[in-house]
């Protein structure tokens, strides 16, 4: 009956009427979620039409309490809208979180959706739980993103950064720790960002032609797996079909790997990307090729063409058939061909965002608690 | 005086002749009170028809565009068809040349009867073949263009900009954006199918990553 009213009211508002937009959202969590909505306030719902297609902009603010009695440290929503896309479907995820049992937090979900005119009135956009990471590294959910992989990286590094901030203050104090602070923000400002369309299958637009570019790899000494080659099909603005090859030097087995993807173009410009993962069982010594189909493509902007030249290969992930991780370190990190175009980690986004606001007490405050 | 037959009068009524028919009947009409009339009544009938059409249920409502995509695919897929069994087919022999004047005839007939064709063709139906036309000409030649950023329209596509990411599928599309204010934001791409931005809220502090991936394969 719920289900029939939704359908009615979504038809009342194709008809001309406005109504929420909650009306076009449904929530759905499990009964014995470690989380529950306290409070979901929907928006107006713009519609706007665009040729035989009609444009709705959907925007949410929840407010989720951890029901549970472990403290929550990252979530992932599912975000799905079947007549939309059928298959597509989009998540929205919060890390670097320590919410404790019965306090609430903040989630909020901005959606456009573009859908024909004759798109069937049942209810567009479903929202429900992937998962939750907790702070003893527990996971809750069905996982159908890999998000206990992913949020376990970004807890894995929260942990390796606010571990280093630590010791800065510790070693240099808060002026030593303002300096990495202000470094930080001077690499974000600098660090080139593109825009990226991503293709599945190999079909090129342009026509420059196609040619074969081999990576170089930078070698990151406690890294548990070694790239041992790799190429891509290059041309012009285009990159597609990369291929790795990729050895275990560890003495334990891996489930899954990921290698960040670093693009030199014709002026001199770097810019990561994009990462080539892969789900492997590379058992130690073994050899393993990795293989996309995949076309990524940068189109131009502020003017400037793109044409890349060459390709680096870094390893940036690994987890062992264990479940464990292993990620590069701060030392890594500090190489100058990656301290140029990679990003901060979550965390170290969020404190520096903390000592932007409200100064270098709140951030020192802040690392005290962990 | 000849009168038209019954059945010109009727695709007359409903606006279905083609341009040359139309015009004869019209000179017909302005000189046959006769045929005015019957053509006034078929007009009115169709009205009323249209009127009950309306009324039906939606259940029994034919989706048309739903029609015209798939004919539209049906003729990519033939067009597909050709050029992967054009692949595989032997070198032709090679074929005798046709002189000047024979071909002029060729060209000149094949003039004719496109413009025959067209002109017989009633309005709708014109409009609609040309539109059908001109989607496949766009989307077959948007791959030759250079330089071209747009991809190939019969993709799934995700894309990842600084204001928002985006799943498109044909005229389909769901983007998940963040409010103007935000800091830091930053793009991300995987290559097992997912792009992401995340962005770092201006007033609550909090990281979050939003993103977007394929469907299954």
């Amino acid at each position: 009956m719920a289900s029939r009213n939704l359908r009615l009211l979504a038809a009342l508002f194709f008809a001309g009427t406005p109504v929420p937009a909650g009306v076009l959202t449904k929530i759905d969590l499990p009964k014995d979620s470690p989380v529950v909505v306290r409070s979901a306030e929907y928006g107006e719902l713009s519609e706007t039409a665009r040729g035989g297609a009609m444009l709705l902009d959907l925007h949410a603010a929840l407010s989720l309490q951890n029901a549970g009695p472990r403290r929550i440290h990252g979530i992932t929503l599912l975000v799905t809208a079947q007549d939309v896309t059928p298959g597509g479907k989009g998540s929205v995820t919060v890390t670097s979180l320590d919410v404790g049992p019965d306090e609430t937090f903040p989630v909020r979900i901005d959606l456009r959706l573009l859908r024909p005119l004759q798109a069937s009135n049942n209810v567009p956009v479903m929202i429900a739980l992937d998962g939750i990471l907790f702070d003893d590294l527990s996971f809750y959910g069905p996982d159908r993103l890999s998000s206990r992989r992913s949020l376990t990286l970004a807890e894995f590094e929260a942990r390796r950064d606010r571990k280093y901030f630590k010791s800065l203050l510790a070693e240099g104090g808060t002026e030593r720790l303002r300096q990495q602070i202000l470094e930080s923000m001077t690499r974000q400002a600098d660090r080139p960002s593109v825009d990226v369309q991503v293709v599945r299958g190999g079909r090129a637009t342009n026509f420059e032609a196609e040619k074969q570019v081999q990576f170089a790899f930078l070698r990151l000494p406690d890294a548990p797996v070694d790239p041992v080659g790799g190429m891509a099909r290059i041309a012009g603005n285009e990159a597609r079909a990369p291929r790795l090859e990729v050895k275990n030097r560890s003495d334990r087995p891996i489930r899954y790997l990921e290698i960040g993807w670093i693009l030199h173009d014709h002026n001199g410009r770097d810019f990561l990307a994009g990462s080539v993962p892969a789900d492997v069982s590379l058992a130690p010594g073994q050899k393993s090729q990795m293989l996309d189909n995949v076309t990524l493509k940068f189109p131009q902007r502020d003017g400037q063409p793109l044409a890349i030249e060459a390709m680096t290969g870094f390893v940036s992930s690994v987890q062992f058939a264990d479940g464990s991780v292993w990620i590069p370190s701060r030392a890594d990190l500090a190489a100058p061909e990656l301290q140029r175009v990679v990003a901060p980690s979550d965390e170290e986004q969020r404190l520096v965002q903390l000592y932007r606001k409200k100064g270098m007490r709140a951030l020192v405050a802040e690392l005290g608690k962990f | 005086m000849k009168h038209p037959s019954p059945v010109q009068l009727a695709l007359f009524a409903g606006g279905d002749t083609g341009r040359l028919e139309r015009w004869l009947v019209s000179r017909h009409l302005a000189k046959c009170v006769e045929c005015q009339a019957e053509v006034e009544a078929l007009g009115s009938a169709g009205a009323e028809l249209h009127a009950l059409a309306a009324e039906a249920p939606p259940d029994l409502n034919v989706n048309w565009n739903r029609l015209t995509e798939e004919m539209t695919g049906n003729i990519r897929v033939g067009l597909a068809a050709g050029e992967a069994i054009a692949a595989f087919d032997p070198p032709a022999a090679r074929a005798p040349r046709l002189r000047w004047n024979a071909a002029m005839v060729l060209a000149g007939a094949t003039a004719v009867f496109a413009v025959a064709f067209w002109v017989s063709l009633p309005q709708p139906q014109a409009a609609h073949l040309l539109q059908s036309l001109n989607r496949i000409r766009t989307e077959r030649i948007g791959k030759l263009v250079p330089g071209h950023a747009a991809p190939a329209t019969d993709e799934v596509m995700l894309e990842a900009s600084s204001s928002a990411i985006e799943l498109k599928d044909h005229d389909r599309a769901m983007s998940l954006t963040h409010p103007a204010s935000s800091d830091a934001v930053t793009i991300s791409i995987s290559l097992q199918g997912s792009a992401g931005v995340r962005y770092v809220d201006a007033d609550t502090g909090q990281v979050t990553t939003n993103k977007v991936y394929y469907g299954e394969p």
